[in-house]
């Protein structure tokens, strides 16, 4: 049995290949496996849970909810993107809300989970957008704008984001090593696995004489990928 | 009531003990030892609301006390010229910053005890200083680090006093 972890499917109804191959992944891989984890940014963009009934969320909440139904434990952690998700879009795919970051024991390795975008310390330009985005206050009165005027607020952050990646190197867009070493102390030295930065992989930190493990999970832009942890170990796997 | 005196004049709660009792007792707390003193109004939105109880001069926060439940479900709207508790995304974890609403912001009242339904509590609302309120709700703006919204000339909270 194993335990399976995605994130950055960025699923958009203007992508439809990108929906198939989730619904395919829930059907063939993720149901019958002890948890499946969403670590963030499963949507291109969320915007509020009273656009639950959209048919194309509706696709993707019923493909978790069958994942949960099959026995499946459906874990679900906010990322940037999908940020305003609540308790109701949860509660559609049968799945738990988690924190970000949340601690878990994974066949006796204590393991930390999170979107990523937290450990990005050095843009700062993001940093601020994401405080500004994480507010409730905000929030909430995003929220309470009709769904046009949502859609409009965000497409036009998204065009702001594009324009400042311009000018941005690759590194001040990673996790800051820093940044990661500190919370690794801070969380006793744990696996790590993320995404978000959309750089799959696994990578080793030396960290006060021990070696922690860091995953990177992959996005679905290109194509779709997964990580396999059992008590073995951890794979990512390709689609 | 507890009046607040501001740099800009003096504001008067009148606070809600009935419907608020552990919100009032808090906020009585950090007035009694007074914490308020000093602390700066940090978030300025016109239309919206106005923010402080937390930081110093230079957006230094302040360390508080334990955070309190959430009484939002006391039936107060979060009305223009009441004051509420600010928070994190947790709704049960107010405890020294609150807000003025410069508006009726009905989408703030308490709708499901979920982490998006359960609104701001409302604790009293502003019975004498308006005027100070909407003085305060215009001043100029801007980013101050990882803030927005800041007033780039200090509004001070001096000192607090229960009447």
């Amino acid at each position: 049995m194993a335990t399976l972890f995605i994130s950055d499917l960025h699923l958009a109804p203007e992508r439809p290949a990108q929906l198939q191959q989730f619904v395919d992944f829930t059907l063939a891989v993720a149901s019958g496996a002890d948890a499946l984890y969403v670590l963030g940014d499963l949507f291109e963009y969320w915007l509020g849970d009273d656009d639950l009934d959209e048919p194309f969320h509706r696709r993707v909440t019923d493909a978790l909810r069958a994942v949960s139904a099959s026995g499946t434990a459906v874990r679900f952690m906010r990322g940037n993107r999908d940020v305003l998700t609540g308790d109701a879009f949860a509660e559609r795919c049968g799945a738990s809300l988690l924190a970000d970051p949340t601690p878990v024991d994974l066949y006796g390795t204590r393991t930390l989970l999170m979107h990523g975008d937290t450990l990005c310390t050095d843009d700062l330009a993001y940093q601020k957008f994401r405080a500004y985005a994480h507010d409730p206050l905000n929030q909430a009165r995003f929220l309470a704008q009709p769904m046009a005027a949502r859609r409009e607020q965000m497409l036009g952050w998204r065009r702001d984001s594009e324009a400042g990646k311009q000018g941005k190197t690759a590194e001040i867009m990673d996790v800051s090593p820093p940044a990661v070493h500190a919370l690794l102390r801070e969380h006793g030295y744990p696996r790590l696995i993320h995404g978000h930065t959309h750089r799959p992989g696994r990578h080793v930190h030396h960290v006060d004489g021990r070696d922690c493990e860091r995953w990177v999970l992959n996005d679905w832009y290109s194509s779709g990928g997964y990580l396999r942890c059992d008590a073995g170990g951890c794979n990512l796997i390709r689609l | 009531m507890v009046k607040l005196h501001t740099n800009l004049g003096v504001i008067t709660l009148e606070l809600d003990a009935e419907k608020a009792p552990r919100t009032v007792a808090n906020f009585l707390e950090y007035v009694k030892s007074g914490f308020y003193a000093n602390t700066v109004f940090h978030r300025v939105i016109d239309g919206f609301m106005i923010q402080g109880g937390g930081m110093e001069p230079g957006m230094k926060q302040k360390r508080t006390q334990e955070p309190i439940p959430n009484e939002a479900d006391n039936g107060l709207k979060n009305d223009r010229y009441t004051v509420a508790m600010a928070r994190t995304s947790d709704p049960h974890s107010a405890t020294a910053q609150f807000f003025i609403n410069v508006a009726d912001n009905a989408f703030l009242n308490h709708s499901a005890p979920t982490s998006q339904g359960w609104g701001y509590c409302v604790f009293g609302r502003v019975v004498e200083g308006q005027d100070i309120v909407d003085k305060i709700k215009a001043v100029a703006t801007g980013n101050r680090g990882m803030h927005q919204d800041v007033p780039l000339q200090d509004v001070v909270i001096e000192k607090t006093e229960e009447v």
